[in-house]
């Protein structure tokens, strides 16, 4: 075939619009990059939130309550989630954990030993221990026992020792110094009150509450509570992503709230996914105009030579031939193409994941599967779109 | 490979030649592999014609053009031109050279047209000697006069295998001696290939033994 196709060359001129081909074949060229770029960065970000490498481990817990609105302040019945309220939080796909905040239904005094003359009234309350970010064996509880293990939050002690203490001229007070306390605690209802021995085991970060293990909880509601169920007004779930733009609406669909900062990713990972879609789009955009002026241009290319390639076929040259000879012409170019464009990708990718690896954030160096994937898509598009154009209007002639 | 007219008539040229009595024209004809034929033919009778419908190019007519049995319809395109490339050849009237290319160049166009070449350029280039065309080889067809077109078409023709060599006035540009030796070219090469051709012309002439003769 090798002799032929020179001499077709010298019949068939595909350097008409030479530049109008250029044009179209820069085109395909940043359109291939941008569309890699984004599919690239939608994998790195990928790896950022998911992979393992990465040690912010994203399953988190919220505490979700109800927004407390001016029009809701005194009526405390408002803030309180219903039955169908909860089963509809248990059935989001994002909730792979539920549990209940169980409040005290008892008042609780507490006082610190000796002479520190530190008192205040307090409340309790309970969630499932598996929500609980503080393991420690001395975290249980059953009936009969006079000491009560609670956890406090962590903020709580803070706010103390930075803030309180400071400013009222007491000793800060370390974490194992409140451990070591010998708390006493007084538990009471309008009839009864009675002693108990506080126990801090733990600090948690997770949750903000003066927390109890549930089996006291359930105990001592029934033995000191009024008997009314005042109903819960504070969940925790477990979820897998926290930053899920899901969860956010849907939080924000039900005047829900929760730790803001824990959403915060939420908003960046929106702002990227915007961006990383808004380039592949126009990468998309791009990539049809290259394939309309690649077909545009076949088509004058063919036509501009009518004369001649009809006198091939008169001479006995097959359509094959003639198809064959044409995609030849443009095919290695689009190959280029991609082969350069998957070059500068893999160039910034790997300076990104330098970049990235100052800050702690592990990428892979070299471009994934999906890169190589979408090139050859990309790739295979163009052919097909050229094939097709080439023959339908070879066979025209 | 057998070729078979049947009734065949230009749609244009009916109504005249409706009027005259023809050997080909409305006719049952067949022309035997390898049969060397002579149709004479006046101007204006549809000489070219015949050979563009032998060579199915043009198709407007009503009748039958049956290659092997089989009309030139039911071949598509591809079977067309695997024929155009191993089974007949032509050489038009209006010679049909590609004007960009070289002499050479035009030749070889049908000798590598298959996947290899048909004849050596060492062929080629005795063929151009018998015809006189040697020096011309490497200049561009459209500096050519009549006559070295003619001569290369014609060798163009014989580059290529073939059973069956259409021939439209093949040497209306060409003297006496050059018409000969170009005859006698063609002579042997239909020889070597046991092909038959087919020749139209004005007039009657002795160039070649025929088997058959028509007058359209």
């Amino acid at each position: 075939m090798r002799p032929f196709f020179d001499l077709l060359k010298k019949i068939i001129q595909t350097g008409v619009g030479k530049s109008r081909f250029f044009m179209a074949a820069v085109g395909l060229g940043i359109a291939m990059l941008l569309i890699l770029i984004a599919i690239q960065a939608h994998t790195n970000f990928t790896q950022l939130l998911y992979s393992s490498k990465n040690q912010n481990e994203t399953a988190d817990f919220l505490v979700i309550n109800k927004t407390i609105t001016n029009a809701m302040m005194g009526q405390s019945a408002k803030s309180i989630f219903t039955p169908e309220e909860i089963a509809t939080i248990k059935q989001q796909p994002f909730v792979q954990a539920f549990g209940l905040v169980t409040s005290s239904q008892y008042k609780v005094v507490i006082q610190a030993p000796g002479d520190l003359h530190f008192a205040t009234d307090m409340f309790f309350e309970a969630v499932p221990d598996s929500f609980l970010d503080v393991k420690n064996e001395d975290w249980k509880w059953s009936a009969g026992d006079r000491t009560i293990p609670i956890i406090l939050p962590n903020d709580f002690l803070n706010l103390y020792n930075f803030g309180f203490s400071l400013s009222q001229d007491l000793p800060q007070i370390s974490q194992e110094t409140v451990k070591a306390l010998p708390l006493q605690v007084s538990i009471s209802n309008n009839l009864v009150a009675d002693p108990y021995m506080g126990h801090v085991v733990g600090f948690s970060d997770r949750i903000s509450s003066f927390l109890v293990p549930a089996s006291f909880m359930s105990w001592a509601n029934a033995k000191y509570g009024t008997g009314t169920v005042t109903g819960t007004s504070r969940v925790i779930i477990k979820t897998p992503d926290p930053s899920n733009p899901a969860l956010v609406k849907f939080l924000k669909d039900n005047g829900y709230t929760t730790n803001q900062d824990k959403l915060k990713f939420s908003k960046t990972r929106l702002i990227v996914q915007t961006i990383v879609s808004v380039v592949g789009f126009f990468g998309l955009i791009l990539l049809f105009f290259a394939l309309l002026v690649f077909s545009m241009f076949i088509q004058l290319v063919i036509a501009s030579c009518k004369r001649e390639i009809q006198l091939l076929v008169i001479l006995g040259t097959a359509p094959g031939q003639l198809q064959r000879y044409l995609l030849k012409q443009f095919v290695p170019v689009y190959i280029i193409i991609g082969i350069l464009s998957l070059l500068i990708v893999t160039g910034l990718q790997y300076w990104a994941s330098a970049t990235l690896a100052t800050h702690q954030m592990q990428v892979s160096t070299w471009p994934g599967i999906p890169v190589l994937a979408g090139t050859l898509s990309v790739l295979a598009l163009v052919y097909i779109v050229n094939l097709v154009t080439v023959c339908k209007y070879v066979n025209a002639i | 490979m057998q070729i078979q007219l049947n009734h065949l008539m230009p749609i244009p040229l009916q109504d005249k030649l409706r009027q005259r009595s023809s050997d080909i024209w409305n006719q049952d004809v067949t022309f035997k592999p390898g049969s060397w034929v002579k149709i004479k033919a006046p101007s204006g009778t549809g000489k070219t014609t015949l050979i563009h419908y032998l060579y199915h190019i043009r198709y407007d007519y009503t009748g039958k053009v049956q290659i092997n049995g089989k009309p030139w319809q039911d071949y598509n395109k591809n079977e067309l031109a695997l024929m155009r490339q191993q089974e007949v050849s032509v050489v038009f009237q209006d010679l049909r050279l590609f004007e960009q290319l070289t002499a050479r160049e035009n030749i070889s166009l049908k000798n590598v047209m298959q996947s290899r070449p048909y004849y050596p350029v060492e062929k080629i280039n005795e063929m151009a000697a018998r015809l006189q065309v040697s020096h011309i080889l490497e200049q561009s067809g459209s500096t050519l006069s009549y006559g070295e077109r003619q001569r290369i078409a014609i060798i163009r023709a014989l580059a290529q295998p073939f059973q069956w060599l259409f021939m439209d006035e093949p040497f209306s540009h060409l003297d006496e001696e050059n018409t000969q030796r170009a005859a006698a070219l063609i002579a042997e090469e239909c020889k070597a290939r046991n092909a038959g051709f087919i020749l139209t012309d004005l007039d009657n002439d002795q160039h070649f033994t025929y088997d058959v003769h028509y007058h359209l």
